[in-house]
């Protein structure tokens, strides 16, 4: 008897640890997800009763909008940009920070995580300001090398202005993959680094044959995790900073699934979009582990 | 360290790059602050980077905390922010705390779907949860966003905290338990008290990340008194193409800005132990 209430007592416990939250995550989080998948197939406008079971052809009218293909492509034009921008300056600031000997390392990497507090809603407000045609910064650093005042519309080329998306995501993006890669680097014993400098292995050298093989893991987080949030919330930068115009030039699936859902009312369509931004995810998270794949070194 | 440039040009070089780099962070926030002293006028004639003129125009500020219902909005911005942290933290740490000492069955599956979840984009989700909170009717309420808010940080909460937990020595409950303590007792009197760095720091992080919230913010708010400041800040730069107010708007952004940047500053270690902590999934 005493053993039984003890036993009792114990799943008492655990069960009431356990189960509220996972209860609260069960509404708010799984369930979502799961209704997403469902309401895909679905020709539905989210406010009448008239919800029509259409299977598959969502996906089908997909994939034969051009704007859906469109968006595809500036999601990885922004992946591809911003895995390259940002692994090469965090690395680069990592390794100065910490195998540089720089006087103030500790204040830079301070400073430099500061973007990563700010809300992206302020960023892109910031990035407007200097984008703006009349008043912005850009146009008035160029015109001092100009006679004619310059009043280039950063944001209104159909064909570009994607690429102005990128020095936002960028900036915004790289304090955060410098913490990290300086905690890997950190984590490096000196004894390698001074038996190499005894060698008289160059910095260069010593950063390949070091530091790199020996950080190849934090790299490859870092690099899957850029990919992820990039396709997974990129919306947010491109709705504040262009709408995903002009002419639906900047879009990219989170917003296009904003626009059709919440401003255009095809719910069904928009929850289409959803479930191709996780499918996408999936496949290039595989495909970039392929990639990376790398003979891992262990630190002994 | 023997290591260090030696080259006085290539050192020379580098210092540039991380004083430029610098100045690319810090100068945004500087001229955030003085361009929210400024008129339209000056705007438009003076260079952007030309200080404001005087008399400066502190008026901006209580101009968008009365005009604009700032004070509003930064309310709403606290008790949503702060209501969505606590919960969060309770809920993951009971969680975390039984996934880290006791074997049931399914616990390890348990775990595993938590953090699987963090893999899943978020905006999959987004049009089922605002019929969902339709449905209960907590759109354009705190309480609506509080629940989203505290159940996107679960997952984050429960894999620091289980690893924190973890590496709590064992002895200590057991002294516990020897004591009488209950089980209850033990968690709230002993282990979460121990626990409080690793709490801190998934505190912080998740501050940081609801203070900043913009998708669900928008789509589960469109009744302007309950707007949080990131959906103001959008709506009101949208707004900027009918009425030019640059002013206020940087105004605005500072007083966005001002509360993560104190956070920042004061616990910099413990963001930093998080995203290290958070990063390796």
């Amino acid at each position: 008897m005493e053993a039984g209430s003890a036993k009792w007592q114990r799943n008492l416990f655990i069960a009431s640890f356990i189960i509220p939250t996972f209860v609260f995550f069960c509404i708010f989080t799984i369930y979502p997800v799961a209704k997403g998948l469902y309401y895909s197939m679905f020709d539905w406008s989210g406010m009448a009763q008239t919800k029509d079971f259409i299977g598959l052809d969502n996906f089908k009218e997909m994939f034969k909008d051009p704007i859906v293909w469109r968006s595809i492509g500036n999601d990885y034009f922004l992946v591809v940009g911003k895995i390259v921008g940002i692994m090469v300056i965090a690395t680069f600031f990592a390794v100065a920070l910490t195998r540089f000997n720089f006087k103030m390392a500790g204040f830079f990497r301070s400073i430099f995580f500061i973007p990563n507090v700010i809300s992206v809603v302020v960023i892109g407000v910031l990035w407007n300001f200097i984008y703006n045609p009349q008043i912005g910064f850009l146009n008035a650093f160029l015109s001092l090398f100009t006679d004619e005042k310059v009043t280039i519309t950063w944001l209104g080329f159909t064909n570009h202005t994607i690429w102005m998306l990128l020095p936002p995501a960028i900036w915004a993006g790289i304090g955060f993959y410098m913490i990290l890669l300086i905690a890997a680097i950190q984590n490096i014993p000196a004894s390698y680094y001074e038996a190499a400098d005894l060698e008289g292995a160059t910095q260069w050298r010593q950063f390949w044959s070091i530091t790199v093989p020996l950080i190849w893991e934090q790299m490859k987080v870092s690099i899957l995790n850029i990919m992820m949030t990039t396709l997974n919330g990129s919306f947010v930068i491109v709705w504040i900073m262009t709408e995903g115009g002009p002419d639906n030039s900047t879009q990219v699936m989170g917003s296009y699934l904003y626009q059709m859902a919440f401003r255009q009312y095809h719910f069904g369509f928009g929850a289409a979009i959803g479930v191709l931004i996780l499918v996408l995810s999936l496949i290039t998270t595989v495909v970039l582990q392929r990639l990376l794949r790398h003979e891992t070194v262990e630190l002994s | 360290m023997i290591n260090g440039i030696r080259n006085p040009i290539v050192k020379f070089v580098f210092y540039a790059i991380l004083i430029l780099w610098g100045l690319s962070v810090l100068y945004p926030l500087l001229w955030t602050l003085l361009d929210a002293l400024k008129n339209n006028d000056q705007f438009f004639r003076h260079l952007p980077w030309a200080l404001p003129e005087m008399p400066l125009l502190w008026s901006n500020f209580s101009y968008v905390w009365d005009k604009y219902n700032f004070d509003t909005y930064f309310l709403n911005s606290i008790v949503i922010t702060v209501g969505s942290t606590l919960l969060g933290l309770l809920l993951a740490a009971t969680t975390a705390y039984v996934l880290a000492r006791y074997k049931f069955r399914g616990s390890g599956a348990l775990y595993l779907l938590y953090i699987a979840s963090m893999m899943v984009p978020f905006i999959l989700a987004l049009i089922p949860l605002f019929f969902l909170m339709n449905s209960m009717h907590l759109i354009n309420t705190k309480i609506g966003l509080i629940l989203v808010y505290t159940s996107s940080v679960l997952a984050f909460g429960i894999f620091v905290l289980v690893g924190f937990f973890k590496s709590l020595p064992k002895e200590l409950e057991e002294a516990s338990i020897m004591d009488g303590a209950s089980y209850f007792g033990t968690f709230f009197r002993v282990m979460l008290p121990l626990s409080q760095p690793g709490l801190i720091t998934v505190a912080i992080v998740n501050v940081l990340n609801i203070w900043n919230e913009y998708i669900v913010g928008t789509i589960l708010i469109n009744d302007p008194k309950q707007y949080t400041l990131p959906v103001e800040i959008g709506v009101m730069q949208a707004e900027m193409q009918y009425r030019t107010e640059w002013g206020p708007l940087f105004a605005a952004l500072f007083f966005t800005i001002v509360p993560v940047l104190l956070v920042y500053i004061i616990f910099q270690r413990k963001i930093a132990s998080g995203i290290t902590a958070g990063a390796v999934k």
